[in-house]
């Protein structure tokens, strides 16, 4: 049986999407200043914040594009695991001269440094939200993947995000998303999820035996879970002011 | 060059230092050039489990702050040939040993030896940061019990973000678990964790068991690596691990309960 491949009537979709992204407002415009502050932080918060996109703000940059080597930056960043996508505020020429490194300007949805009109508009990438203060539960950056089991004493943060953990959460250990949390091995430590007021957001454990579980602030420690189907596959999420736990799959 | 093995637990009395001597003198009966050093200063104990405590004139203290030669401070065992040990200092602290000074201790012996085994003191201090920070490799000590199994649980992570590896993002250190004090009898009766237990939680492979068993401590107090008795349990379980160490496979015993025969029944023989 050999099957034509069904033709598609069309090739592709353009869609507009609202994305929160995190803008890196830059204070100073030498980057030997600035790329090892950065390194710095994300030291102390390893796994965060990897390969995530961030838009360069250009806002409080007061020098000419000749001061200010986007291309140096766009290599530093990159190592730094951060991707830069794009340019928001600034001069134009400053702007130009991030156009001419690859990095398109964004409006800013609502903003107040919108880009000019005149600004070509970059088809591949979609508006940009103001950075996110407390997190809406819609807009959630992209899904944080763990591959390592997460061990006693560390300690896992998907900010913004949802979290997925292929291996187990140790006790001890501790995984902290702004959204849900999903665990595919056994969770024995931690798991916070949901942020400071993500009131829908779910744990879910394919072998449930930890030590705390929160969502938005509401918490349960393993003493008060002794009607939590412990060992099983499960799932917690908020009812009212309490949190609810059920078994899932077969 | 050679390989850096850390012997290391994160809690104490579960025996990293029994391990560190049986593995460096196992290492060394196959022909490997070996040298172990105790960084547990102010606590040092090595020298005692090796039977060297009345050869000590100098130590790694008196080496890293130039007050002896290297050579001065290693003493060589008598019993194996290419064993060598470096003791602790039992009259400093920990605060002695700096990251440099170890530095050039540990690329100076790599020169000559093929395995550097640095038994680490308990805790995730400074001693225990130092003796992992340029391990090429980690055996992690546990014992089936929860609290030793959490602690090598925490000096993974550590191992996995502090150690020099991690630091210059090179390939990880390589795990290696073996489990000490194993006694299958408590096991069956609830009282210590399974070993499918243990390595389900620390998920990294099995160097080896070594069975509960009266020979460890007749061995330390008798200042010999109980490797050297090849008449109990707990010397082959580690002379299997070292074999293992280097490659070889051996299947794992000590596993199940011993059956007793009747004499041994009638005459209430325990095992040495």
């Amino acid at each position: 049986m050999s099957a034509e491949p069904q033709p598609r009537a069309e090739p592709f979709r353009l869609r507009g999407a609202n994305f929160n992204l995190l803008v890196l407002r830059l204070l100073d415009a030498r980057i030997d200043a600035v790329v090892p502050a950065l390194g710095d932080q994300f030291k102390r918060a390893p796994g965060f914040l990897r390969f995530a996109p961030v838009v360069i703000g250009l806002g409080d940059l007061a020098v000419p594009p000749a001061e200010m080597d986007f291309v140096a930056l766009v290599r530093e960043l990159k190592a730094l695991e951060i991707v830069a996508i794009g340019t928001t505020g600034g001069t134009p020429e400053l702007r130009q001269a991030a156009i001419a490194a690859g990095l398109p300007p964004l409006r800013q949805s609502g903003g107040d440094e919108a880009a000019p009109s005149s600004a070509p508009a970059a088809p591949a990438t979609a508006p940009v939200n103001p950075p996110p203060a407390p997190l809406a539960p819609s807009g959630l950056r992209p899904t944080m993947i763990v591959d390592q089991p997460v061990r006693a004493g560390q300690r896992v943060w998907a900010q913004g995000a949802d979290m997925i953990v292929t291996s187990t959460v140790n006790a001890g250990a501790e995984v902290i998303a702004d959204g849900n949390i999903h665990v595919y091995g056994a969770l024995r430590g931690r798991a916070i999820a949901g942020g400071a007021d993500n009131l829908g957001a779910r744990i879910f454990a394919q072998n449930f035996d930890p030590e705390l579980v929160s969502i938005a602030g509401f918490y349960a420690v393993r003493e008060g879970l002794g009607k939590a189907p412990i060992g099983r596959a499960t799932q917690v999420r908020l009812a009212g002011e309490s949190l609810r736990f059920d078994p899932f799959g077969a | 060059m050679a390989q850096v093995v850390v012997i290391t637990s994160g809690k104490g009395g579960v025996g990293k230092t029994t391990s560190s001597a049986a593995i460096a003198t196992g290492l060394a009966q196959r022909g490997k050039k070996t040298v172990v050093i105790d960084f547990d200063v102010g606590l040092r104990n090595l020298d005692l489990i090796m039977g060297v405590e009345r050869r000590v004139v100098f130590d790694i203290v008196n080496v890293i702050q130039g007050e002896a030669k290297l050579n001065q401070a290693l003493i060589r065992d008598k019993r194996v040939e290419n064993l060598a040990i470096l003791p602790a200092s039992q009259t400093r602290d920990k605060d002695a040993l700096t990251k440099e000074g170890v530095q050039i201790i540990i690329e100076e012996l790599s020169k000559e030896y093929d395995y550097v085994i640095c038994d680490s003191p308990a805790g995730i201090e400074k001693g225990a940061l130092l003796a992992l920070y340029f391990a090429d490799q980690a055996i992690v000590v546990t014992n089936p019990e929860v609290s030793s199994v959490r602690d090598s649980d925490r000096i993974l992570g550590v191992l996995q973000s502090k150690s020099k590896r991690a630091e210059e993002k090179r390939e990880p250190v390589k795990e290696h678990l073996l489990v000490t004090r194993y006694d299958p009898a408590r096991v069956e009766r609830g009282e210590m964790l399974k070993l499918e237990d243990i390595q389900e939680i620390l998920a990294i492979p099995l160097l080896g068991v070594v069975p509960e068993s009266e020979s460890v401590l007749r061995a330390s107090n008798t200042g010999t690596p109980v490797i050297l008795d090849a008449e109990s349990p707990a010397g082959l379980a580690y002379g299997d691990a070292v074999a293992r160490f280097l490659g070889e496979e051996r299947p794992h015993r000590f596993l199940e309960v011993e059956k007793k025969g009747l004499f041994k029944r009638l005459f209430g023989g325990r095992a040495a």
